[in-house]
């Protein structure tokens, strides 16, 4: 008889999980726990969140799982690395915890080339307190903090993590960016930066584009058109530390 | 180490049910330690009552988890929820508390007992009388109890309304003996409150080639299944989900088995098989 659909890693009793409906970070999810259910690494890995929506994942998994506050689950599983070699240890992030809030540490850890896996989630927003601009944020992009769109000559431009940390890393380093509609190149690529982590070759960092379309306030369709057409134009996909 | 979790509205009694109980256990060789919460329940909240009985001193009544837990209202399975485990006893007032309510907490919940005891207590003693067959349902869960000492105390903590009528005592105290009874000869098999597990409940669409399972319990409406399927077999149905959302539903003929609807389900609600 078939069993439910999702991936065995996935907590059955914490299903349906908290996420609203559509969010492209429960995909993102699904497809992570696919790429360890793959790897067969569910005993040996300890998963930490950081805050903002990427904390509703603290009962997410069948694993041993932390969670921290603004921007600290990098340097909280570096520590965790250092104390453990042998754990498989995985830092899950938002833009938010990764690119403002923890930016600092996501730079030194990227310098340092730590054995940590980090998945950092853009949505082009800060979806769990109510769609503020971001770092990510596109230009001209409506937000509440920024009703008539993000201007370059007030805040900046979106940043650009994995080519902002392919000028500092080193060779062995793996960075990249995918999209969690795309299952196929965003499990390979989770599974890449897993296979760095676990032959110790050095940092490893994915960045997924994501949707979030009860702040965007889009229907599915042109949630899936801003995610796969505006983003992908200004965050390109690939690798970046070849 | 037992808790108990009494929970129901405001004027129904719920912290005399936990204050006899907690005075009969002081008086026997146990510790026992009581906390009312409550407060703004004369403006309509959920009135709560944590008991822990223990063999050794007891520093703090309040717990995660309740070993029993008696809901006299369906407002109270809202405040009583989160205190389910698996092996919790839940007593509740199906004369009261509603079906559809009673659906939440349906998968989590093993061992139960339904006590009518408005209805009960309406036709037999007074209104004001369902807590004693609801503390009857308590006391059937306890062992060594005194049931003359509980009697004492249910004399006890209505005596003012005893010296004013008498009759109020003794119909207190078999309203608590029916109780007990409903409680000792509850037949469990008899009722279905206990539901089945979210992954277990499914609908599904098949024909001699492939099957579509669809996960109620899980599907959020989002829709995106709809905008990937590349052959549009798929649409929203008259059925709703549990968040009131609409479900999708297949047209099994088109289906080309691709599974696309199946990978880019956040919620992982939606299965595709060949056969």
């Amino acid at each position: 008889m078939a069993e439910a659909a999702f991936p065995k890693v996935w907590k059955k009793s914490s299903k349906p999980h908290k996420f609203c409906p559509g969010c492209g970070q429960a995909l993102a999810l699904k497809i992570l726990g696919y790429a360890i259910d793959e790897l067969g690494i569910q005993n040996k890995m300890v998963y930490g969140c950081d805050i903002g929506c990427s904390l509703l994942t603290w009962d997410m998994f069948d694993v041993d799982t932390v969670q921290t506050h603004h921007g600290r689950v990098l340097p909280t599983m570096v520590g965790f690395k250092l104390a453990k070699p042998e754990a498989i240890v995985i830092a899950f992030m938002g833009d938010g915890g990764g690119y403002a809030i923890g930016a600092q540490h996501l730079i030194n850890s990227a310098m340092r080339n730590d054995k940590v896996t980090v998945i950092l989630i853009n949505n082009a927003n800060y979806a769990m307190t109510g769609g503020q601009m971001a770092p990510t944020t596109l230009i001209a992009e409506k937000t509440t903090t920024t009703p008539l769109g993000r201007k370059i000559e007030n805040y900046g431009g979106p940043i650009h993590g994995p080519e902002m940390l392919s000028k500092i890393v080193s060779d062995d380093a793996y960075l990249a960016r995918t999209i969690s509609t795309n299952i196929e190149d965003c499990k390979e690529k989770i599974k890449k930066a897993f296979q760095n982590q676990i032959d110790s070759h050095g940092f490893s960092f994915v960045e997924i584009l994501s949707m979030c379309p009860v702040n965007w306030h889009t229907n599915t369709q042109e949630s899936l058109d801003f995610c796969e057409k505006e983003m992908v134009k200004i965050f390109p996909l690939g690798e970046f530390n070849d | 180490m037992i808790n108990i979790l009494v929970a129901g509205e405001g004027g129904q009694g719920v912290q005399s049910i936990a204050k006899i109980i907690n005075t009969s256990v002081d008086e026997s060789s146990k510790e026992s330690c009581y906390l009312p919460s409550f407060g703004v329940e004369q403006r309509g909240g959920v009135s709560l009552a944590f008991l822990r009985i223990d063999a050794k001193k007891i520093l703090y009544p309040r717990f995660d988890k309740a070993d029993i837990i008696a809901a006299l209202c369906s407002r109270s399975i809202d405040s009583i929820k989160d205190y389910i485990k698996d092996d919790t006893f839940l007593i509740y007032d199906g004369s009261i508390v509603e079906n559809s309510v009673l659906d939440q907490i349906k998968p989590k919940v093993k061992k139960y007992i339904n006590i009518l005891a408005n209805n009960i207590a309406i036709k037999k003693y007074s209104v004001k009388s369902a807590n004693m067959l609801m503390l009857g349902g308590v006391v059937a869960q306890l062992i060594d109890v005194n049931l003359s000492i509980i009697e004492n105390n249910i004399k006890n903590e209505f005596k003012d309304k005893i010296a004013e009528n008498p009759e109020i005592g003794t119909m207190n105290i078999n309203a608590f003996h029916e109780g007990l009874n409903i409680a000792k000869s509850f037949d469990q098999s008899s009722e279905e409150l206990v539901g089945k597990p979210a992954h277990e409940i499914k609908t599904e669409y098949k024909d001699d080639k492939k099957s579509w399972i669809r996960f109620p319990e899980y599907c959020k409406g989002c829709g995106l299944c709809l905008v990937r399927c590349p052959v549009q077999a798929l649409h929203f149905s008259k059925e709703v989900g549990f968040l009131g959302n609409p479900l999708p539903e297949i047209d099994i003929d088109k289906c080309i088995t691709c599974g696309q609807c199946e990978q880019i389900c956040p919620d992982g609600a939606i299965k595709v098989e060949k056969s």
